[in-house]
């Protein structure tokens, strides 16, 4: 009777979740991996069992290892500077003695505003002629760009919108990982006669590797997933040149109607970030406790 | 003396070890010198940071000529009527509502399921439930995005498809909050739950009438973090609704922006909308930036 009971109770604590998750995310992504391999348009009812040919598609003409090659350079265009420049900005605000709540808010800010929002914002400090990137490139006597218009300068200006948005949220996990620090490693290593420069190698950096390691991840998964700046600084232009792998898979399936190589698009994203998520998953295995 | 006196400031701080090499007073101007250039790099870099937000209110405030002329920095007159017909005379407050309205509903959703999940992994004990985490672990990393053509499949069999309905309960699933609110459950004393679970309090009593006041700051996080995401949130709400006075702030500023902004001249106003929509999250965040650092720090301790 007890058993019984307790097993309702279970049930009734996890059901309202697991209808959802079922749902909205398990079933999808099975479903997902069901389509890959149909060439279903959306508008017809009927559609054919194709094998592989979508993904044979993706790969060799359906734009796969372009947008690929574009999801990296953002990826490690955003990921570099975000995590070199979030951890300096961190041991600098760190060592402040006053003022430093008033520059994690500035310098966090804009994570918590909406990306498409500041994304306009940006779209207008961008623009060729009358926008003030270039005001500012002139006055310091350095050739205008064309920003986003160009597919030269397209990706660099998705970057830097991205690096401004994410700098700040790197530097607030740095912050909480130095205060991790043990007081009595620097102590120690001053006492050797260690410089700033021997502790910041060996100490520091060490001891929030786990983060960075953190980090590289996050901001892989989230290079993955770009979407809201993409669609309104470029749409993925000029030329393809800031098409990345979920702007293809967007194009592919809301755009042309593709679904079975949309879906496969969005197969070969789900393995790229489970594999990122494993090795996150088994290096922080050591030190979690779930 | 010196070296000891050095060693027990608090927390270690750069400038300290000069103090060591050095004698008191020329030690204490470095360490004064040291500080002004630390918070002069650090307050400009502050202000190309919120440069972007400062322009968008100075261009927010200039005439459509001001705009275009790149010789003027600052407006003539501050044009307030640019805010006052984005307030007014476009639908900006309706989105802003259904945003209000869809994130409060899929906080409230994310927070109750998730909490009763948390406490179900944490506490209860039923088969199935190593599977059951294994499962959500496997979800933690994916890309919402590969879900979203069956999702929107689903959605239009279940005939919820342009809906702010189906847009709410298609987000009730927070992982990050499950992990989250798991962490804080963890932490608290095993045999507290087990104590009131022996005096026979039913879970649902345990959850919300002992588990809940003691995490309660990792629920401020959460609902905090949960709102943030689904008012600024735009692809999936963008790719299931259609009309107009369904869409979420994101989307109706990107319409509102098109019309006016990318292909024409009326960037004043498409900054005064971004102003209306960018400062009540700045303010909300001027007031709660610890909770939000809170929540950093927890995710944190995973990695």
């Amino acid at each position: 009777m007890y058993r019984w009971r307790r097993r309702g109770e279970a049930l009734f604590f996890v059901l309202p979740i697991l209808i959802p998750l079922i749902v909205f995310w398990i079933y999808p992504i099975i479903r997902s991996g069901w389509i890959s391999f149909t060439n279903w348009d959306y508008m017809t009812p009927e559609y054919d069992f194709v094998g592989l040919k979508n993904y044979k598609d993706l790969l060799s003409t359906g734009g796969f290892f372009p947008a690929l090659k574009n999801t990296l350079v953002f990826g490690l265009g955003t990921a570099i500077p975000v995590i070199t420049g979030g951890f300096l900005l961190a041991v600098l605000v760190r060592s402040l003695k006053k003022g430093s709540k008033f520059y994690q808010f500035i310098l966090f800010s804009p994570w918590i505003t909406p990306t498409v929002a500041i994304s306009i914002v940006w779209t207008w400090i961008f623009e060729p002629d009358t926008g003030i990137a270039n005001i500012v490139l002139r006055f310091l006597h350095m050739p205008a760009l064309q920003w986003l218009h160009s597919s030269q300068t397209a990706m660099l200006s998705v970057i830097l919108v991205t690096l401004w948005k994410t700098l700040g949220y790197a530097m607030i996990f740095y912050l909480t990982a130095l205060a991790k620090v043990p007081e009595e490693l620097y102590d120690a290593g001053k006492v050797d006669g260690a410089s700033k420069l021997a502790l910041m190698r060996h100490i520091t950096i060490p001891m929030v590797s786990p983060t960075t390691l953190f980090l590289v991840v996050l901001n892989t998964v989230n290079a993955l997933q770009a979407y809201d700046q993409i669609q309104v600084l470029t749409q993925g232009g000029p030329s393809g040149s800031t098409r990345t792998l979920l702007y293809l898979y967007y194009q592919l399936g809301f755009e042309q109607f593709h679904m079975g190589q949309a879906a496969a698009s969005g197969v070969l994203l789900v393995i790229i970030a489970s594999v990122l998520a494993g090795i996150q998953f088994a290096v922080s295995k050591k030190s979690v406790h779930y | 003396m010196e070296n000891l006196q050095a060693l027990k400031l608090p927390s270690g701080k750069i400038a300290q070890e000069r103090c060591i090499t050095r004698t008191a007073k020329t030690g204490k101007l470095a360490w004064i010198t040291g500080e002004a250039v630390k918070h002069i790099f650090l307050a400009g870099i502050s202000l190309v940071m919120a440069f972007p937000f400062l322009w968008m209110v100075i261009s927010a405030l200039k005439t459509k000529a001001e705009v275009m002329n790149t010789e003027v920095f600052w407006p003539q007159e501050a044009q307030w009527g640019n805010f006052a017909e984005v307030i007014f005379h476009s639908p900006i407050l309706r989105y802003m509502g259904n945003s209000l309205l869809v994130s409060a509903a899929i906080v409230l959703l994310q927070v109750v399921t998730g909490a009763m999940m948390a406490y179900a992994l944490s506490f209860m004990r039923f088969r199935g439930r190593k599977t059951l985490f294994l499962v959500v672990v496997g979800t933690y990393m994916l890309p919402p995005a590969a879900t979203y053509i069956p999702g929107y499949i689903i959605l239009s069999q279940l005939n919820l498809l342009d809906s702010l309905t189906g847009l709410t309960i298609s987000c009730t699933v927070n992982i990050f909050g499950i992990f989250l609110l798991r962490q804080a459950f963890m932490q608290l004393p095993y045999g507290l739950v087990e104590a009131a679970k022996v005096d026979g309090a039913r879970p649902w009593y345990i959850l919300w009438k002992i588990v809940f006041p003691l995490t309660r700051p990792t629920f401020i996080t959460f609902i905090l973090m949960s709102f943030i995401t689904s008012y600024n949130s735009y692809m999936w709400p963008s790719l299931i609704t259609e009309t107009p006075d369904k869409a979420l702030i994101s989307q109706g500023l990107r319409m509102f922006f098109i019309e006016g902004g990318a292909y024409g001249t009326e960037w004043p106003k498409v900054m005064a909308a971004s102003a209306v929509i960018v400062i009540p999250l700045l303010l909300l965040f001027l007031f709660t930036q610890k909770w939000f650092i809170k929540g950093i720090s927890d995710t944190g301790m995973k990695g």
